[in-house]
This record gives C-alpha cells, structure tokens and sequence, in this order.
C-alpha cells in the first residue's frame, strides 16, 4: 500500500480503524509502562498520545512499531489481531515510525539511509530509481533537500525530514510520530503541522505523541491521554480546553506559570567576552559572543539544540579549550582554568544528560554528592575519604531534597530520572555557588520534579545567585528568564527582556532569520 | 519454537554477589568439563590427569608451599591488571612490565653489590618496582598526550622488551662460559629470606600479600582510588566534576606497571635467581584471568591468584605422570576466563514468562 | 654500503619480500576491517592466526594435503569467531576482554595440542614434525616482466588472494546491499534494528568472516613460509594487523599502504640482517612494534572509527 492511491474523501467521524489496542500491557523489570491500555486510531485522523514524560506514550507507540513486545493484551491492525514481533514486521503491516532521538546513520547519505533495508533492494543496488522515487515525496511536501548530501551535513530540521521520508518510501497507512517539534523552530513546527494535515488529507492515518498541550490543540483530531502507564480517556480535541486536558494529563490542577518573585538584578557577576569555542570536528561552535550575568539574575539562552550551547556550556565548566576571547568572574579571568578551578572559584554546574555526564552510575548516591569535593576537606580526613562525613552528608541531602532512595548506598544508575537530577541538585547547591551553569535542567522529567527543579532555581536566584539557563524548551525560557539570549550557529542574535519578549520574533531568530530579512 | 513464544528473556536489575560467586563456581566446573573432554581427546587419561594436577597442587604440605610461591607473581601481576582495569585502563603489558622489573632490579644488584644486604635489596626492590612503574608510565603519557591506545602500547612493548632481553642475555649480561642464554646466579646474600625452612616460599609471599592489602585500601579508602574507579565508570563525569583525567590514567598506570615490576623482582631475588627468557611464563597474561576471576578485588585476588599457582605447580607432576603437556594450563586458563565472562553476561539476565490475553 | 643496497638484486628482493610478508598481514586486516565496520571490536586476531597456523600445519601434516590444511584453518577461524560473535553479539560480554581471552585461547590450545600431537619433546631439530611448503605461482607472461615480474608476479596463491581481497573487499562495503548494511551497523546498530534488520545476525557473519580472514592470514605462517611450527608463531601480527585498520582509517585502500609499510619495515631488516651491520638484530626485529606506536601517534586517528565500535547493542 503506498502513498500514490487516489485520495477519497473520508469523514471525519469514519468508523474504520486503522489500528487498536485492548487492554496492552507492557512491563520493564518492576516498572508498569503501559497498564491495560486500550485505544484506537481511526483512518485519516490525526491523533496525539498525550501525557507528561514516563507516563507511557512512547512505549505504547514501540509496542505498536514491534520494537518492544507487550506482556498482554491484543493488537488489532485494520482490525485482524497481529503479533508485531519486530519493527521489521510493523514496516510491512504499513506503520512507520519517527522517533525522538533520529536512528540515522550520520556517515551514510540521505538516500542510502532511506534505502538500506527495504526490499527490493537487490545485492547492488542501484540508487537511481529510488532516488527518484524519493524526490517525487519531496516535491509533493515541498522539502529540499540534496539526496546524496550526508546526514550529518544536514540540519536538524532536514534531518527529521529524512526520518519521514524513511517511512513514507517504504509506504504506510500509518505514520507515528514521537515528540517531533522538540528539535524545531516554531516556525518549523507550524510547517510540520501543515505538511501532517497534507498528509492526512492523503488518507494517511498519524499518531503524534507529545506533552505539549498547545501542540494537541492545533494539529488532533482526536486525544489519548496517559498518565503513569493507564489510559485516561480518549477525546476529541474540539471538545477539550486546555485546562480539560491539563487536568487529567497530571491528575489535578496545573499552575501553567510558577510564580516569579519580583528580584532586583544584581552587580555583574559574570561577564563573557568574544567568546570563541570549537566543536569536535574542530569547527567554529561559538563564533564571538558577548554577555554578562548578573547576580540574582536567571539569562535563558534559548535556541534549538546543536548551535553551539554544548560547546559555551563545556568551556564555561572547563572542560573545552576557549580558543579566543575570555570569561570574567568577579574581575578575575577564568577562561584557561581547569574545571577543579572554575568549581573553587563558585561556579556550579548541571549537565544536560544526568547519566552520562552528571553522575557517576556504578557510585552509590553517598558517593555521587561528594563528586568534585573528594579531594578536599572535610570529605578528606588525613590519607583517606572520611566515610563518617560522607554518609551524615548524604542523609542530610537525602532529606533535604526530599531524593527518594532506599539507602544512600543505591546505585544511581537505579534511582529515577528525577531523583538523579535531585542527587545532582544536592551536590552542586551544597557548595553555595556564585554561578549557576544549567543545560536542559528538566528534560525527560515529570511536572512535579519540574515545578521542583525551578523553584530550586528560582530560590537561587533569589539569593544571589546568577544562573544561566540553556533549554530547547522556549516556554520553560519564558517561564524562569528574567532576560533571554537566542543562540544560532553560535552566535547571539539577540537579547530580550522577557517581558517584552515575544514568542514568534524569538522562533524566527532561533532559526537564524534577522531583522533584516524579515 | 513454540514453547519459546511464552517467555522472554529480561535484564535483572541486580545482581548479588553471592550469584555472581556461584557463577562464578559454575563456571569453573563447566571449564574443568571441557578441559576433560580436550584431555580425552588428545588421548589421554582425564581421570589420571585431573588427580595427578590437584595432588600436584594442594596434595600435601610440600605441595602446598610450592603452590604458594609459584602463586607469588600472580597475584602481583592480578593486583596490576586489576587495578589498572577498575579505571577501565586495559594494561596488557604486564609481561613485559614483570620483565623489565627483573631486569632493573638485576641492574640495581649488579651497580650497588657492594652494599650491605637490607639496604641493598630495597635499592633492588625500588629499581625494580621503578623499572616496571616507567613502562606504565610510558602508556600513560602516550595515552594522555598523544591519544596512543594503551592496549596497543603496552602490547608492543611486551614484544620490544622480550627482544632487549634477548639481546643483554646474548651479550653483556650473559654467563661467562655458558651455553645457555642466561644471567649468572644471584650469590646467597642477595636472595629472599625463606620464611618456611626446607621450602622455597620467601618473603615475596608476604609482600605479594601485603601489596594486596595496600591496593585493597587504596581503592576503597582514598581519593585516589575513588578517582580511579569514577573514571572507570564514567570518565566524562569524572570530567566535568574536575578529576584530572590524564594525570589519574598516567598514575595508575605507573602503579599498574609498578606492582608488575615488583613480580619480576621477586620471581628473580626470590625463586629463579636468575633471568632467563623464560623467568616469567605467560605470567602478566595469567595475572589478567587472576584478576577477573577475583572481580578486580585485591583481597578476592589472593584465593584466585593461588589458584592458578596451583594449577601451575600441579601440571608439573601432571606431565611427569600422566604425559599430559604441561602447556595443556595455557589452555585451561583461557577457558576458564571464557567460561567466567559468558555466566558473568547470562546472570545479569533471566526468563520471565509472558501472559498473553488473547 | 648505500651502494651495494642500491643493487637492483637487492632492491628487487626486499620488494619481493614486502609483497610477501604482507601476505599474512592483509588477510588478518582485511578482515578485522568488516569486522570492526560492523561494530565489533575484536582484539582475538593475534590467537586466531596463530591458531590458523597451528590447525592448517596439523592437517597438513597428518593428511599430506596443503588444501585440506587451508581448509582446516578456515574451520578453525569460523569455529574461534563463532565464540567472539556469541561472547560479544549474543551475550554482550565487554569486547576488551573477551579478545584478549581468545587470544590466551589461541595460545594455549595451539600450545597443548601442538604438544600432544608430537609428544616427543625432546628431538633434535631434524626430527621436528614438518610439511611441504606451497609452491610459488608464477603468472604467465606477467613474471617475466623485469623488474615487476618478480617482485609482484612470482608469489604464492595465499599472496595474490590476499591482495585481490583488497578491490573484494572495497566492491562488498561500497557496492553491495550487506555491506551497506554492515556500514550502517558500525555507526547505528539501532537505525539497522529499526530497519527490521537482524542485528546479530550481520555482526556473526561480519565476525567470522574476520576470523576466517585471520586464520588464513596465520596459515600462511606455516603452509607458505615454513616447513615447521613453532609456539607463537605468529609474534604479535595479528596485533599489528589491528593496528594497519587504525592506520588505514578504516578503508581498504589505506590499509593497503599501511600494511606495505609495515611489511617493507621487515623486508628492509631482514636484509639489512644480512649485510653483518652492528645493529643487534634484535634491536632490528624490535621495529615493526616501535613503528605500530609510532604510527598510533598521529593525531586524530581515532576519530574515523565507527562510531558504535565496540559497544554492545542492547534494545532498551
């Protein structure tokens, strides 16, 4: 079944199914990822899977995409009951999938990622019928993008274009789409939202799985919403507000804006002058920027990721050489400091991936808070690490950030993500920083360890500290900064007071379009 | 497959130590298996093999003793991979980290002979520990500074440092008159203290023991060893938290190499007395398998270590006896490590049947 | 003595000899290559080739036939991959270690069985167990060649299999359907899951594929070198071939270069044995492995290796 039928007019409220589930089940370990879920998606409606993260969508949708196998319950695709036993099995039903984090293959060209796999496809290929192939999808939605280029010349945006077209290729009844617009502009967003609505006028059927309500508004037909691993209901969208959807999304009333005490700014603490920072591929990353934070301050440097906030991030912490320009605390330079320096001198940090680059998974949560300060008194008595302090400190924290474990002996790696970034919080508040430096604080987390995280930041801020906050979430920015810079291709273009800050000038520079070409 | 259908295969998401020994019991049956079955094939007598190697080892007092010493460099060389694994740094080099102990030490003895005996021997003990620290330390500067693997590093200098030696046993260090390619013997002032009368366990067993301890506090008690194992688990969070990365790697290394060194010294000042090329048999390589079978624990390193001495000591007697090749313990030891990685992979798993309401 | 070096004999020998002792050193890289392309790091190369020497001087030995001990070797790679792919693709056992427990593998079970074949340890060295070495082919026409002749066309079958397997190879990667998928494997063994391809499956096939290519690479240590077998036979090639992929970035070509290199590194210090220079000939045997750090320095050689080399992939 491919996209080039003839497109008949469907209803919207058409009784056939294109794909159902009853009473699925999915389980890892002692968790219950999706508990006794039944749902089903019509033909040619556009349906979200709402709910805030953990609460299950993206499993639900692997179950449906055969990467995970439920412990219970029923598929019925086009209603005949079906055993998706492996994605290789769910491309073949008609369902394709688009996952948040991109599974490309970065060396390879768009057409050989699009092709590799699909039949036919014989001992050597030929690329050229493919490749024409291809571009006719192209034409037909209006993308640009040179097929033999490879991905990882390609920009974010593209890059999610080529997943699409992975999928559209093969041909699908079905297309799942799992937090597309994390990694998008706004204005690429609402192109997204075009080209779905394109697509569905197409007869294709779409699941589009996401925690932002705005997006369920806009783009549904129709929503599911989840919530720790059962089904909540499922809606039509034109019945729903968005409190309505809020409401049973996190079970009670949602404040949708924290409450920002009024703090007058203080002396500049920090103060960034044309700054210049490689990335790994010894490219230029940050190409000149120019900025000051100030004491009980928060500064949201928004932008979408992979323009360079990696790379400022790494050579404020220290760990990435700062190849021009300097950094200023208090008069002093700390450009070519080493990251034991940059944290003696009150800078604390929190990175973007708790895992990989905040914690240490095999230590115990004891352990992980005196990361940085072992070497030092009084984690340090004489020749040894004073194993006395170390444990009162780590049931002071444990208590005092409410960090749900059964023992400060616990590995890390198994606490959830919320109780990871709280072990991580502990650890770097517990040293009375200047600066705070804070890389997608609450990303992956649920609203209740959110509302924690930035009130943490909020009292901080508070009390003096001058906190930088790089986030791919613009209405997190909106919400914490009291002033907002937008980085693209390394670059500030431009700086906001966040009251007078608007959402779609911010979109159009976070995508690199100035003034001038407006 | 159908039965297959009902049940899935899961990761568990802890292990205990007391299922992680038990496997690792397992495992050494099931390695013992098949070292039966290669015997047999081979045309030999397993049953015949297997008493004669286990008597050889721990049959009686002698045996035992024996098995100590052989068992010496083991576990030093158990205590130099091991620690250099905990930080996730492989050290392949340890035979020719072992190697170049025994010939600094040899160098030390032959430039300060005139010196009374203690301070002699721990001038001799120093250059040996230093000689096999430097190797170390070379694989670490290499790493550090100019991004050369390790693995490769330490690999090749076993192979460079096997030919120096080939080169000073032909030459200058060669016994006058001799037609074997080795040193002259140590005089008696020089050697290691026998500590039991009438054997040939020495002082080396002790400081093999207490060398254990002192890693076994290292690792567990101090910055350094913290930094270590943080790096061994996540060197990018040890990173970004202002563990100095290149400087703990150089370090560890130099240690790694340095308890190496010491096993070269020990083996020549405490049981050959002389360097020959083959002072060390594939011990550095056995002190890998010492170590995993010992979890990379210093104190689990010393059973593990005089296991494998005892292997050793046993397939003497074995090939005396039963005309089983002595070599047939290269073997057993790889398949023992096989045996030990492959149940270590399949405990962290376990079947779990699946409900299908259909 | 530049003079007498510079003697076209000479020149044609050591050239003739670079072609030759790449021979083991291709093979064994070659397939590491397709090894490591498909994400799996095995450091076993150096007991799979000594292995292939050992099993193919065994059946050679015991049967008469030098096809029967190639085969044996190919046997012997497969069955010895066939554990490296079990260990790292099934059971995601850390890759480290479990190549350098093959390698101790290799090791001791060709040593022990090496020993009980031929139990008489004590013989003097015309009594040693041995075989006939192949024959070396000439091409029609093309050795007569002068110059080139010799040097490229007056080589054992093993030698011009090892360097036909160098276009083989490149077509296999670049142009067909596996080894696209085999490169993808490499740096997203996830994309190729979700592509409903059998992960596992590509990375045995992409291992014992090495392990074969190694074993034949050990076999010609013994069938088309030497008439006997000694313990450790392989002396640290199947390590130096680990180090030509690095140094060969990853492409059949480069690893080409890089394995004449090394081999013309040999070549050169066997014939500067002959001349009686002072330099200690094992200072001159030291070089290959003084070479392989010093050709490990250079710079950012890592950072072409596939991106998801040696990390087990599990479905989350």
């Amino acid at each position: 079944m491919t996209m080039e039928k003839t497109p008949e007019p469907l209803e919207n409220n058409s009784a056939e199914l294109v794909i159902q589930t009853k009473g699925l089940t999915k389980r890892f370990l002692n968790v219950v990822a999706n508990d006794n879920v039944s749902v089903d998606v019509r033909k040619g409606e556009i349906h979200c899977f709402l709910g805030e993260n953990g609460a299950g969508k993206t499993t639900l949708a692997e179950c449906l995409y055969g990467y995970y196998q439920p412990d219970g319950g029923q598929i019925l695709f086009k209603g005949k009951p079906v055993k998706i036993t492996s994605p290789n099995v769910a491309i073949k039903l008609g369902i394709g999938m688009v996952h948040q984090h991109f599974i490309l293959i970065e060396t390879l060209t768009v057409i050989e990622n699009i092709v590799l796999g699909t039949e036919p496809m014989g001992l050597i290929p030929k690329l050229t019928e493919a490749e024409a192939k291809v571009q006719a999808l192209c034409d037909t939605y209006g993308v640009d993008i040179d097929l033999k280029a490879c991905i990882w010349q390609l920009s974010v945006g593209q890059q999610q274009w080529v997943e699409i077209l992975k999928a559209l290729y093969v041909g699908i009844d079905l297309l799942i789409l799992d937090e597309p617009t994390a990694v998008l502009t706004p204005q690429e967003s609402e192109r997204l939202f075009e080209v779905l609505q394109q697509m569905k006028e197409n007869g294709l059927s779409i699941i589009f799985i996401t925690h932002k309500l705005k997006e369920v508004m806009r783009v549904s037909d129709r929503v599911t919403i989840l919530r720790k691993g059962k089904l909540v209901d499922t809606v039509n969208t034109a019945d729903m507000t968005r409190e309505d959807l809020a409401c049973m999304m996190v079970g009670r009333e949602v404040v949708f804006r924290v409450a920002k005490d009024d703090v007058e700014r203080g002396e500049p603490i920090l103060k960034i002058n044309d700054l210049h920072v490689k990335n790994d591929w010894d490219q230029g990353a940050i190409c000149g920027i120019d900025l000051t934070l100030h004491k009980n301050e928060i500064v949201g440097v928004a932008g979408v990721g992979g323009n360079g906030q990696r790379e400022l991030f790494e050579a404020l912490v220290g760990i990435r050489k700062v190849e021009q320009g300097d950094v200023k605390m208090n008069g002093d330079s700390i450009t070519h400091l080493s990251p034991r320096q940059i944290m003696a001198k009150g800078i604390g940090h929190v990175p973007e991936d708790r895992i990989r680059m905040g914690l240490i998974p095999d230590f115990s949560v004891a352990e992980n808070l005196i990361l940085g300060q072992h070497r030092d008194p009084p984690a340090r008595k004489g020749l040894n690490i004073d194993s006395q302090y170390v444990k009162s400190f780590a049931e002071e924290c444990v208590s005092d950030f409410d960090i749900a474990t059964p023992s400060i002996e616990q590995q890390t790696q198994l606490l959830s993500g919320g109780n990871q970034q709280k072990v991580i919080l502990a650890r770097e508040l517990n040293q009375k920083p200047r600066v705070i430096l804070t890389n997608q604080p609450t990303r992956g987390l649920d609203v209740g360890v959110i509302e924690y995280v930035h009130g943490q930041l909020l009292e901080m801020r508070k009390e003096g500290v001058g906190i930088l906050l790089f986030s791919e979430d613009l209405d997190e920015i909106m919400n914490l900064s009291d002033r907002i810079v937008v980085l693209f291709k390394g670059q500030i273009m431009g700086i906001f007071d966040s009251q007078e800050a608007r959402v779609d000038e911010i979109g159009l520079l976070m995508a690199g379009v100035t003034e001038d070409d407006q | 497959m159908n039965l297959l259908k009902n049940y899935r295969i899961e990761k568990r998401d802890h292990v205990s130590p007391l299922v992680l020994a038990l496997s690792a019991l397992v495992s050494l049956v099931a390695a013992l298996m098949v070292t039966a079955l290669l015997v047999t094939i081979s045309g030999g007598d397993w049953k015949e093999a297997f008493s004669s190697l286990f008597g050889g080892a721990f049959g009686d007092k002698d045996a035992i003793l024996e098995t100590l010493v052989k068992s010496t460099p083991l576990i030093l060389t158990g205590l130099a991979a091991a620690i250099a694994f905990r930080g996730k740094i492989w050290n392949i080099g340890a035979e020719g980290q072992l190697f170049a102990g025994a010939i600094g030490s040899y160098w030390a003895f032959v430039t300060f002979e005139s010196l009374p005996t203690v301070p002699l021997l721990i001038i001799v003990f120093i250059a040996g520990c230093a000689a096999g620290g430097a190797l170390g330390l070379l694989a670490g500067v290499l790493k550090a500074y100019f991004h050369v693997d390790e693995i490769i590093t330490t690999v090749m200098t076993n192979y460079i440092v096997a030919y120096m030696l080939a080169l000073i046993l032909s030459g200058p260090w060669k016994e006058a008159g001799s037609v074997y390619r080795h040193t002259p013997a140590l005089p008696d002032f020089v050697k290691l203290p026998i500590i039991v009368p009438g054997t040939r366990l020495n002082l080396g067993f002790i400081l093999a023991l207490l060398a254990a301890g002192l890693f076994y506090y290292l690792l567990k008690k101090t910055p350094l060893g913290y930094e270590i194992r943080a790096l061994g688990s996540n060197p990018m969070a040890s990173r970004f938290k202002g563990i100095a990365v290149s400087r703990t790697m150089i370090t560890t290394l130099f240690i790694s190499g340095a308890v190496a060194g010491m096993a070269g010294m020990i083996e020549l000042f405490g049981s050959q007395y002389r360097i020959r090329m083959d002072l060390s048999t594939g011990y550095g390589f056995t002190g890998i398998i010492v170590a995993l079978l010992g979890g990379l624990n210093p104190l689990a390193i010393i059973p593990a270590g005089i296991f494998f001495g005892g292997l050793i000591n046993g397939s003497v007697r074995m090939q005396i006896f039963t005309k089983v090749p002595a070599a047939l313990m290269s073997a057993v030891q790889a398949i023992i490590l096989l045996f030990l990685l492959a149940s270590q992979a399949i405990v962290r798993y376990r079947i779990r049947r699946v409900d299908d309401v259909d | 003595m530049l003079t007498d070096f510079l003697q076209t004999a000479i020149v044609i020998s050591v050239l003739a000899s670079t072609v030759r002792i790449a021979t083991p050193l291709l093979l064994a890289a070659l397939g590491e290559l397709v090894t490591e392309k498909a994400g799996i790091l095995n450091l076993g190369v150096e007991g799979t080739m000594l292995m292939g020497a050992f099993v193919s001087f065994l059946v050679a030995n015991q049967t008469g036939s030098q096809w029967m001990g190639l085969l044996g070797a190919i046997v012997a790679g497969g069955v010895i991959s066939l554990i490296m792919a079990f260990m790292s693709s099934t059971l995601k056992v850390d890759q480290v270690v479990t190549g350098l427990s093959i390698n101790l593998l290799g090791s001791g079970v060709s040593l022990f069985w090496y020993r009980s074949a031929f139990p008489d340890f004590n013989l003097v060295a015309a009594e040693l167990p041995t075989i006939s070495v192949m024959e070396i082919i000439k091409i029609p026409l093309l050795s007569e060649i002068p110059f080139l002749g010799p040097i490229l066309f007056s080589h054992r079958l093993l030698t011009y299999l090892a360097f036909l397997a160098v276009p083989a190879v490149w077509f296999f990667l670049y142009h067909t359907k596996y080894g696209l998928q085999i490169r993808g494997l490499g740096e997203n063994p996830r994309a190729i899951d979700m592509k409903g391809l059998n992960v596992t499956r590509l990375q045995y096939l992409a291992a014992i594929f090495g392990g074969m290519m190694a074993a034949l690479g050990g076999s010609f240590l013994t069938l088309g070198s030497t008439i006997r077998f000694f313990p450790e036979i392989s002396a640290g090639r199947g390590w130096l071939a680990i180090v030509i992929v690095i140094a060969g970035n990853w492409r059949p070509a480069r690893i080409l270069i890089a394995t004449l290199l090394f081999a013309f590194l040999d070549a050169f210090q066997l014939q500067v044995q002959g001349f009686g220079v002072q330099i200690p000939y094992q200072i001159l045997l030291a070089m290959p492995y003084i070479l392989a750090i010093l050709v490990m320095m250079g710079g950012r050689l890592r950072s072409v290796a596939p991106r998801h080399l040696g990390i087990p992939y599990q479905r989350e």
